[in-house]
């Protein structure tokens, strides 16, 4: 569980993280999406304790940064942004190395690298230099070696740069798997449909955090969703719009384009009650589809919007955290 | 601090180490051209059966060692005033190696991943610091022991007396290590405002000319080796400058600093 509060980090003049504050439960996986210098990478490092806030603070399973980064290090696996593998070691050697680190040893250590390597199906080259690798290998390494001691936090930078899509696919599943196991997860990412696919929540930041949700409510952008039904028969779609805002679900219908637009609470939940109301009043529907935005949509308003209203500095605020930051 | 994350890194470090064949030659070729060079002139003193008085400066030579006919005092003379070039390999190689192994992990971004894990810097420095030292220590300490040898073989037991003197026993036990300390801290703080290997080892290179000054003043003053009293003057002052380079090197190398600058 990671609780965040009012996290900022300076480095000199530059502001590179405003004031952050967002929660991840167990078992929950917390998407960062912003653009390059947007403050991801240095809130996840500051998240994982390897530097220090210039104010707030956070708790990663209870341990507060600064009197506790120690702990909070030994409890979370990061994949950082660049693999910074040891090219003259095998693969096995520096999963390893990585294992000592993390306090494994012995037998124990020996089934850890031997159960990743098999994970991100890397044993058939365990005992070859990763200097030979292609980055799709480095990568598979790089993920075994953040998950390499059980750690009940992870924070993942890109998880799946680099990989063919069934390497992408596996290493997907796998994150998923971790969901399950109760991990709390925090994934940044530039990729918006893996965020989408993987992420219960998504937070989408530039500098500050501009807006925290889950994915198909940030779709709608705050607002109502609405449902579009395609309808087939001699009866127009305006005559079925009595019946359907008499249902306590319905916050508003109306017939557009010959169809029927609809705007519920919560669609996953609510449409099957629209779809049996429609079917008894004698509709015959062909089609039933929410209208969102997509998330890259919402992305680019938002980052836009922040884009737009800082314009006169963005250029000269964003190369300096680049340069400073990541 | 815990031994068991230092051993883990001393491994990795070593494994990168005897990995890399070029570094292991700039380990082993300065021990063997410094041991050479005075033993081939005392082997061509011997073997040639020179008049010592051929040799320029010979009654100054002569007169650091009373007791030994002139031909071995001749050959006495340059066995041991060589010795002080033994000094530059605890200078040099740890350098060279801590230097690569510091931007080596620069340019892999493979720092941040360590310091990812419960690792801590003082560690991951002390890790970095046996791996870099120890070739230096064992390769001056076998190239002595050799020295010693091989010269007493060739002319006479007396050159090893004067080889394994008891200041240069003391030298090797304490002086050796300490120069090896501060070239390796040197060898970090360079590294971690360079970013590359060759210019590390340039700025780093000046640690030398000190050790080189020494050696010339003493040849050129016709001492033939240092003083006991000289080796331990030598000992405080290298332990002066850990200190310095300690403190300098915990402000170069901390966590934050290796993260958002080298990392």
């Amino acid at each position: 569980m990671i609780f965040v509060e009012g996290l900022r980090k300076e480095f000199g003049r530059v502001t590179a993280v405003h004031d952050l504050s967002f929660s991840v439960g167990d078992g929950e996986i917390f998407g960062l999406l912003g653009p390059n210098g947007a403050g991801k990478t240095t809130t996840v490092r500051m998240l994982a304790g390897l530097i220090a806030p210039s104010a707030g603070g956070a708790t990663v399973n209870g341990h507060s940064l600064g009197e506790g980064s120690a702990r909070i290090r030994a409890l979370t696996g990061i994949l950082t942004e660049s693999p910074g593998l040891h090219d003259k070691l095998t693969a096995r050697q520096n999963l390893a190395f990585y294992g000592r680190l993390y306090g494994l040893r012995g037998a124990q250590l020996r089934r850890a690298v031997d159960r990743y390597l098999g994970v991100v199906e890397m044993l058939p080259f365990a005992d070859r230099r990763v200097a030979g690798f292609s980055k799709g290998m480095r990568q598979k390494i790089a993920i075994a070696r953040a998950l390499l001691h059980e750690p009940e936090v992870i924070y993942l930078d890109e998880p799946t740069s680099g990989l063919d899509p069934a390497a992408a696919k596996t290493v997907r599943d796998f994150v998923d798997t971790l969901r399950s196991l109760g991990r709390s997860i925090v994934i940044c990412t530039h990729n918006l449909d893996e965020a989408e696919r993987l992420c219960d929540r998504i937070g989408i930041m530039q500098g500050r955090l501009l807006r925290v949700d889950t994915p198909a409510a940030l779709r709608r952008r705050g607002r109502a969703a609405t449902v579009r039904v395609e309808l087939n028969g001699a009866r127009g779609p305006e005559s079925f719009v009595e019946v359907l805002v008499a249902l306590p679900s319905v916050l508003g219908a109306q017939a557009h384009e010959g169809s029927l637009l609809v705007e519920l609470t919560d669609p996953s939940r609510e449409t099957p009650d629209l779809v049996a109301a429609l079917v008894r009043a004698g509709g015959r529907i062909t089609s039933v589809r929410e209208e969102a935005a997509t998330l890259e949509e919402v992305y680019l308003h938002l980052v836009g919007e922040v884009g737009e209203r800082d314009a006169p500095s963005s250029t000269v605020r964003e190369t300096s955290v680049q340069e400073v930051a990541s | 601090m815990r031994l068991g994350y230092v051993w883990a890194v001393f491994v990795k470090e070593w494994r990168d180490l005897l990995s890399n064949r070029l570094l292991l030659g700039a380990v082993a070729l300065p021990a063997l051209i410094f041991a050479s060079i005075p033993t081939g002139l005392v082997a061509f003193i011997q073997v040639n059966d020179l008049d010592p008085n051929q040799l320029g400066q010979i009654e100054q030579y002569i007169a650091n060692f009373p007791g030994l006919p002139a031909k071995l005092a001749a050959q006495g003379f340059i066995v041991t005033n060589f010795m002080a070039y033994f000094l530059l390999i605890p200078a040099m190689v740890p350098m060279a190696i801590a230097s690569q192994s510091v931007i080596g992990e620069k340019v892999a971004r493979s720092l941040e991943p360590q310091l990812a894990t419960p690792l801590e810097v003082p560690e991951l420095l002390a890790g970095k610091t046996i791996s870099a030292a120890l070739p230096a220590i064992v390769a001056t300490w076998g190239v002595f022991v050799a020295y010693g040898l091989v010269n007493g073989a060739i002319a006479d037991q007396r050159l090893t007396v004067l080889i394994f003197s008891d200041q240069w026993l003391v030298a090797m036990v304490s002086l050796v290590p300490l120069i090896c300390l501060f070239s390796v801290l040197l060898g970090i703080i360079v590294s971690s405002r360079v970013n590359d290997a060759r210019t590390a080892q340039q700025i780093g290179g000046f640690v030398v000319i000190p050790i080189i000054a020494i050696a010339v003043a003493q040849f050129f003053g016709g001492q033939a080796t240092f003083t006991m009293q000289q080796v331990l003057i030598g000992n405080l002052l290298v332990a002066a400058l850990i200190g310095l380079a300690l403190i300098v090197g915990s402000w170069a190398f901390d966590r934050e600093t290796i993260i958002t600058r080298l990392a």
